[in-house]
């Protein structure tokens, strides 16, 4: 393995497909070294802990429980507890409008925004370029203290304008209304997350040769028509991939909500993380429960991924 | 609409309907920036006595200055205040801890993601790109799935209220993520040189120290700034694996705010502003690397 050994360097000329030189290890173990800190972390903190996640729904897992270091089988009592409680089947329902919501107005702006800053005939465009990753720098917890401020019902700045502008002469309690409340949740994220739609949907644009718009605008397509048949049409694996990213993350919404609503009023703004991170780490510090409903949520996104990794990673050269 | 040669005239109505839309793009990227910055210069008494002004009557930097200090440094402002949030006495210690936090994680997690990201792209074996797919899976595991199991496990292994225990999960929450973003970056390198240098007489591993990380420099960089910014945004990690203070991140102490009974709006924006800087002037700084890495790792570059 010394540099430049001589006799290495003259009957070694490479050979492909990798096969065994004398004086190294082999592709497939050299192969495998390199992976061994990766595969340790993800069996380690990934595999490991997921499977755990699955016996600890099995089991009964309190403060006491942890303190003793021993959880009692508990069967399906988890499960049954949780598929009995109505507040996860709110907090399932609520995630469901969160992400609709929420991945449909990220596909929307984002391909507006994208399709604002691809014309280069207008120099403003490259300004809104230099910006548009400014939301996504935001780190989740301090975005949604900022739109707390904003929606405040006393202070915030969103009454202070509307007043300005005459729209309202009361102020008004958006986080006290069930809707409000969640609608302030759900422009809070999108505003984050949006950027990372544009961002990709802007690349993919740039990858459209100029010549099929120069001969559609030959062929007499008005610029709406080569919208909706050349450059959407273009666009429909970049979207459906953005769909599926933007569906399993959002699924996960966790810092807007803690920041923003704590899940209130009442219950009106639980969502999956939420109802998971309350029973688990929050009075009644029911761990058992937590990882079943991590379980349930677990499937649901592993279903998503898989359609994910089937969609973009099909093939099997990956470069 | 879209991009179209440049030779191709815009109509005025085009160009003005495209300036108005750019306009409502920097609106919508801006507009929510302006309370944080209005709030943040404005003391607590000035924003509350009219609470239909848009602009305040007089401006101060003594949120910042109290923040800074660690909750020394009054000023007239904050002089008979006697209550004020712990996390404003925490700032600068979790502001150290985040950039601890962040540089390990990013450091440990190139390293492996590199290492693997190189056996995947150049060693094109079955197994190797099952595990590729395995990353991609691994990247979209909801993180409170894996913080129940974590926070057991921790507990057991003495590994919560630590900064180490933090590095671990989000090693192992951020390692996938880096393969994703790696790998296609490898693949893309031209094989000739490294080539070139094994007839040379370099074994692999030489080829991999001496020509392969040279040359993907960019790669490695948009790479690790991706890792760095998340590592900076992470709450749920620190927030259930740490409740000793001097653990804590930034993150957490902000979130810290939202259980006070008491709240300072002018103080918390200046605290949000502070701790959205570092990675808001990362961004703005390497913005090319974290475009291009934000790319590759969704749509395999």
């Amino acid at each position: 393995m010394t540099p430049g050994a001589g006799t290495d360097r003259a009957e070694s000329p490479v050979r492909p497909g990798g096969a065994p030189r004398r004086s190294e290890v082999s592709a497939g173990w050299l192969a495998f070294l390199l992976n061994v800190p990766t595969l340790a972390g993800l069996v380690l903190v990934l595999a490991y802990p997921i499977c755990f996640a699955g016996y600890l729904s099995f089991h009964e897992v309190s403060i006491r429980h942890l303190r003793a270091g021993e959880f009692p089988f508990a069967g399906l009592a988890n499960f049954s507890r949780l598929f009995q409680d109505d507040v996860f089947w709110l907090s399932l329902r609520h995630t469901v409008v969160f992400v609709v919501a929420s991945v449909a107005l990220e596909v929307v702006i984002g391909l507006a925004v994208a399709l604002t800053i691809s014309d280069e005939r207008v120099w403003l465009s490259r300004v809104t370029r230099v910006l548009i990753l400014i939301p996504w720098a935001v780190p989740p917890v301090v975005n949604g203290l900022l739109w707390s401020f904003i929606v405040n019902a006393q202070y915030g700045y969103l009454n202070r304008a509307l007043h300005k502008l005459g729209l309202i002469t009361d102020y008004v309690n958006w986080l006290g209304h069930p809707r409000l409340a969640m609608a302030a949740v759900i422009v809070a994220y999108v505003w984050r997350t949006t950027p990372f739609n544009i961002l990709l949907y802007h690349a993919a644009i740039q990858g459209i040769p100029a010549q099929i718009y120069e001969a559609a605008a030959v062929d007499g397509a008005s610029s709406w028509q080569s919208l909706w048949r050349l450059t959407l049409p273009i666009l429909r694996p970049v979207i459906a991939v953005t769909l599926i990213l933007r569906t399993t993350f959002s699924f996960m919404v966790f810092d807007e909500i803690l920041a923003i609503t704590q899940g209130g009023p009442g219950n009106d703004t639980w969502v999956a993380a939420w109802y998971t991170y309350r029973m688990a780490f929050q009075p009644p510090f029911n761990i058992g429960l937590g990882a079943a409903s991590a379980w349930v949520l677990a499937v649901i996104v592993g279903i998503a991924a898989i359609a994910y990794v089937k969609l973009v990673y099909r093939r099997v050269d990956y470069a | 609409m879209a991009r179209t040669a440049n030779m191709m005239r815009l109509s005025w109505p085009r160009r003005a309907f495209l300036w108005v839309a750019n306009l409502c793009a920097i609106a919508f990227l801006l507009l929510p920036f302006v309370p944080v910055v209005l709030g943040s210069l404005q003391s607590e008494r000035s924003m509350q006595k009219n609470v239909h002004a848009l602009l305040p009557e007089e401006y101060t930097l003594a949120n910042f200055r109290l923040i800074l200090s660690g909750g020394r440094s009054k000023g007239p402002i904050f002089e008979q205040v006697t209550y004020l949030p712990k996390s404003v006495e925490r700032f600068p210690a979790a502001f150290l801890n985040s950039l601890l936090v962040g540089l390990a994680v990013t450091l440990v997690t190139l390293a492996a993601a590199s290492l693997s990201a190189y056996a995947l792209a150049r060693l094109r074996l079955r197994w190797t790109q099952a595990l590729f797919q395995v990353s991609v899976v691994c990247r979209m595991v909801p993180l409170i799935v894996l913080m129940v199991p974590l926070y057991v496990l921790f507990r057991r292994y003495g590994l919560l209220n630590s900064l180490s225990g933090i590095v671990v999960a989000e090693f192992g929450l951020l390692l996938p993520y880096a393969v994703l973003i790696l790998v296609p970056y490898f693949s893309g390198l031209p094989s000739d040189l490294e080539d070139a240098a094994r007839v040379d007489g370099c074994t692999r591993w030489q080829a991999f120290l001496r020509i392969v990380l040279p040359l993907s420099a960019p790669g490695l960089a948009a790479c690790g700034v991706i890792l760095f910014i998340i590592s900076w945004h992470e709450l749920l990690i620190p927030l259930i694996l740490v409740s000793r203070p001097e653990f804590m991140t930034v993150p957490v102490i902000l979130a810290g705010l939202v259980s006070d009974y008491f709240v300072f709006f002018t103080l918390m924006m200046a605290i949000c502003l502070l701790g959205l800087l570092p990675t808001l002037f990362l961004v703005l700084a390497l913005q090319k690397y974290v475009v291009r890495g934000l790319v590759t790792g969704a749509l395999k570059g």
